[in-house]
């Protein structure tokens, strides 16, 4: 038996576990109690987090689409027409482009960005998760100048206070779902804003009901009454709250000073924000303004205080750092930072192309030929079918990775590549630690590790690409993303070692944030159309490899789509009680951007006046929602 | 029969265990966590490691388990079962954990016996080392599995300073002495009562970690834990499921068959009854949808008078795994508590 100790490739708290080998096939993990951010714990999908490299269908070998169908060729043929392929379309003038991924190594993630700006010239880079933390990332930069964290997940358990923007923590990121637990534990207030009674906000000292996508109004009410306060001494009114408030409308207001008091007088003070829905613009205000908050609280940059972005994904922050996108460089400079630029262009000897590339949307639908690194944009991108019809569009489709999605079988050329658990790279979690991955086993078949096959695309693209294993690159990434100097040297023991990536703690907070331009949520409802339609802001896990390709965790959302082939939309059970509806009923949903008939299902937890599409079957009400991810709509019953 | 090693004379006596079969033990990973692995030299053996995190199970019971081999022969498909008869010495493991494997033993004999499971356990010598200062969260001697045993191992050595004192408490445990031959000696009636004030003095340095299992038991067996506390409770479970697979006595498993070239491997997975698929019925159906449900039912597995007089022993060794494992805060000393006293964190 070997025990190989490895990062997890599942959410972005990054924890770490050792991958049982037992006569080179994977069999199990075992938890690791000195691992800095775990502890010797693991969620759900840590414990068979082996499962997915094990059972997974796994590419094998190289297949180019010949007659219509995959057929299996040999590396050096593959790779030779790809390379061909994508010449003679950068020649004709068409435009192509690269995706990286958030589940993607650094390496993958950084070579990636590499062989599209050095290689094929072209900014035309991104990654399918990036349209949904962008806001989040713009309005964290819009306050501190940088989207980085300033708080450590390790912080969050000794938090006095700690104000959480729920989307469903304790199944998003359920390490941190964890600290947030033993904090209430220790005594905390928990202040929890949402629009669902989640599990996370039944333990909160205090539960801000909120519609979707006002997030903001609510934190910047409560700035003003922090600065109300700090004009007055603080009351002594404000008790410690046993058990759970949930506010009415009245006494909000009450609710709210009560928690500015908390948020004051804290020494200690966590901010977590995941992603929100509504416009983009209400989003990344929302963002803003609960960073402003931090600052206006004095907790921005102070130790054991600070603010966490909960991205979905185990790398999403690293790709944003190798920057597989459009509009910016590597250490996420913005594209026409000159010096980040002199920097590249020294570094990998070639001329970088200066025009903005196509946001991830536009570029599926733009691109001729498309090199995809570990990506499946239709089940990550909010629209998720149109993804698909872009994709069967493409004319060049090359797909490298280690699991058969659907947008593998979509490719023209199918480059398989090693899983987490083959391979050597690094993870950047939400709190920028890099850590290493280690391989357990051999990958299967053919399969080779990305960085390898990357770094072959670069040198027949003429992008100097000379490495002898995943650390070369990373060495490189050290010399390309300022923030990652050194960090090979300190990743190269046989501990775990993650290493922090030092976190600005807010260089001159801007905090008076700027007024959204955008209408809230709530005043787009009528008397003619009173339902608040809503996107999950979340993350489909149930359509990631790493869950539907595992046995133990795939069962749920399996059954979940067997029993609702057309989806469902969730309705609050008072509402569902007014016009007469019961669980399973279709209804008919109008918006002003079209209709859809979908069955409800009929939720105790859910604010009334809204109905809620998990983001799994968000394509069934997309003609609905139109470009937004909230619409007001009407609905009959059909 | 007790009998004494020398300190310096067990390296020998493993490195002959080694010659027979895999040798087991605690040893420290470069990370500087503690795991049971295969031992390549007798050198590798460090006494005085903490107990790992995950118990020994997994040499019994693997977390991905091979029963059976299909194979496609023409139209027919020819089914071969999967043996490992494997011998194994499970060395320096904890009081704890040989009750651990008792138990499930004891489960994987009654009808239908599991000859997969009994095939590798039949096979394993548990050479277990009395625990004569408590691990800091173990709650033991409210299980009676610990902190020294008087039934349940095959070897129970007991450290007296320059030497081991060797209880011998079956045939393999007898067998596994007997290769030690010329290493072993009478233990003399010093070393007998040393090692009785050492239990003595064991039991008595335990700290506050309790775990008052009587007044839950009879709380859990007539259905009067109320709705609304199992419900609090499990408000603070993230569904983790690690209890499971860090409990010494929990044996939950679901079968996927694992495809290689034609031919298929069907295998036992470990599982958590605290999952909600657990349950989940082909139909979509789901008898325990609801968390508080799953909770209400691991801990009448656990702790019921309904299965103590079946198992003759509560579902839990005390070795307080769950503790440090529980990503939420509803392990076994703090369920039983609670159901004690009838309310959760007040």
């Amino acid at each position: 038996m070997l025990a190989v100790p490895t990062a997890c490739p599942f959410c972005s708290c990054g924890c770490g576990f050792h991958l049982l080998v037992g006569e080179g096939q994977l069999f199990g993990v075992a938890a690791s109690q000195t691992h800095p951010v775990s502890g010797g714990q693991l969620c759900a999908r840590g414990w068979s987090g082996h499962e997915a490299a094990l059972w997974g269908d796994r590419l094998r070998e190289p297949r180019l689409r010949r007659n219509g169908k995959q057929e299996s060729v040999s590396w050096d043929e593959a790779l030779a027409h790809v390379a061909l392929r994508l010449k003679e379309l950068v020649a004709a003038g068409k435009p192509v482009g690269v995706l990286g991924s958030s589940r993607a190594t650094n390496e993958e993630n950084y070579l990636a960005g590499k062989f599209a700006r050095a290689g094929l010239a072209t900014n035309n880079v991104g990654f399918s998760y990036y349209p949904i933390c962008a806001p989040l990332l713009a309005g964290m930069e819009e306050v501190c100048g940088t989207p980085q964290p300033t708080l450590r997940l390790s912080e969050i358990a000794s938090s006095q206070v700690i104000l959480l923007v729920e989307g469903n923590l304790a199944e998003t990121h359920p390490r941190a779902a964890g600290s947030v637990l033993k904090a209430v534990e220790n005594g905390a207030h928990l202040i929890t804003i949402g629009c669902r009674e989640t599990q996370m906000a039944r333990v909160a000292s205090l539960q801000v009901q909120t519609t979707p996508g006002s997030e903001g109004e609510v934190m910047t009410e409560l700035s003003d009454m922090i600065a109300d306060l700090g004009r007055r001494a603080p009351s002594a009114t404000v008790e410690k709250a046993a058990g759970i408030q949930s506010l009415e409308t009245g006494d909000r207001t009450e609710a709210l000073r009560q928690a500015a008091e908390w948020i004051v007088r804290a020494e200690r003070a966590a901010f977590l924000i995941p992603p929100t829905c509504g416009q983009e613009d209400r989003q990344r205000n929302a963002a803003a303004a609960i960073v402003a908050l931090a600052a206006n609280s004095g907790h921005l940059d102070k130790p054991g205080s600070g603010i966490l972005p909960l991205l979905a994904r185990c790398n999403a922050k690293g790709a944003c750092d190798m920057a597989v996108v459009h509009d910016r460089l590597p250490g996420y400079d913005r594209l026409d930072d000159a010096q980040s630029r002199q920097r590249l262009e020294d570094l990998w000897g070639k001329k970088l192309p200066s025009a903005r590339g196509w946001d991830a949307e536009t570029l599926l639908k733009s691109v001729s030929g498309l090199v995809i690194v570990a990506d499946d944009p239709p089940s990550v991108m909010p629209k998720g079918q149109q993804a698909t019809t872009a994709l069967e569009k493409i004319e060049f489709l090359v797909v490298l990775d280690a699991f058969a999605t659907p947008t593998a079988r979509m490719a023209q050329a199918l480059l398989p590549i090693a899983s987490f658990a083959e391979t050597e790279g690094t993870f950047t979690n939400a709190e920028a630690r890099v850590q290493r991955l280690r391989p357990a086993t051999t990958p299967p078949g053919e399969a080779r590790p990305g960085w390898q096959v990357l770094a072959d695309f670069c040198a027949r693209f003429d992008a100097a690409a000379t490495y002898r294993s995943a650390s070369d690159v990373l060495r490189e990434i050290g010399r390309a993303v300022p923030q990652y100097a050194g960090i090979q040297e300190q990743l190269s023991g046989d501990g775990w070692g993650g290493a922090l990536l030092q976190c600005s703690r807010g260089r001159n907070p801007q905090t008076q944030v700027r007024a959204t331009r955008t209408t809230d949520a709530e005043s787009l409802t009528s008397t003619e159309r009173p339902y608040l339609l809503v996107r999950d802001s979340g993350f489909d896990w149930g359509n990631d490899p790493f869950v539907s390709f595992s046995p133990t965790l795939s069962r749920d959302y399996r059954s979940q789509r067997r029993t609702f082939p057309h989806g469902f939309v969730e309705m609050a059970q008072d509402d569902a009680d007014a016009i007469g509806l019961r669980g399973g009923r279709q209804v008919k949903l109008i918006s002003v951007h079209g209709q859809a008939v979908v069955p409800i299902q009929v939720r105790r937890d859910l604010q009334r006046g809204l109905l809620f599409v998990p983001y799994a079957f968000r394509d069934h009400v997309s003609g609905v929602l139109g470009p937004d991810s909230i619409a007001a709509v009407r609905v009959e019953s059909a | 029969m007790a009998f004494a090693i020398e300190k310096n004379a067990v390296s020998g006596w493993l490195e002959r265990l080694l010659q027979l079969g895999e040798v087991i033990a605690p040893t420290r990973t470069p990370s500087g966590d503690v795991l049971f692995s295969n031992i390549r030299s007798a050198a590798e053996v460090t006494w005085d490691l903490p107990n790992p995190l995950h118990p020994p199970k997994e040499f019994v019971l693997p977390q991905t388990d091979p029963i059976v081999q299909i194979k496609r022969n023409g139209k027919q498909h020819e089914v071969e079962a999967i043996h490992d008869g494997r011998r194994r010495f499970l060395v320096n493991t904890r009081s704890c954990d040989v009750k651990g494997i008792a138990f499930l033993t004891r489960m994987h004999e009654m009808e239908p016996a599991d000859a997969s499971y009994l095939r590798r356990s039949n096979n394993l010598t548990l050479i277990s080392v009395a625990c004569t200062t408590p691990c800091p969260l173990g709650f033991c001697i409210c299980t009676d599995s610990g902190p020294f045993l008087s039934s349940s191992y095959d070897a129970q050595l007991t450290d007296l300073g320059q030497s081991y004192l060797v209880e011998v408490g079956s045939a393999k445990g007898e067998a596994t002495v007997a290769e030690g031959q010329g290493l072993f000696r009478k233990a003399t009636e010093t070393e007998v009562s040393q090692r009785r004030e050492l239990e003595e003095k064991a039991r008595q340095s335990f700290g506050d970690q309790t775990c008052h299992f009587a007044s839950a038991m009879r709380r859990i067996s007539t259905g009067r834990v109320q709705d609304p506390l199992w419900q609090k409770m499990s408000d603070w479970c993230l569904e983790c499921g690690g209890c499971n697979v860090v409990c010494p006595t929990c044996y939950c498993f679901s079968v996927k068959d694992l495809g290689r070239d034609g031919s298929w491997i069907r295998c036992r997975l470990r599982d958590s009854c605290q999952y909600a698929a657990f349950t989940l019925e082909a139909s979509g159906h789901n008898p325990r949808a609801q968390r508080k449900y799953r909770m209400k039912r691991r801990f009448f597995h656990k702790v019921s008078a309904q299965y103590y007089s079946r198992d003759g022993a509560v579902g839990c060794v005390g070795c307080g795994r769950c503790v440090q494992v529980c990503l939420g805060a509803t392990h076994m000393p703090a369920v039983v508590s609670a159901i004690r006293k009838g309310n959760w964190h007040e």
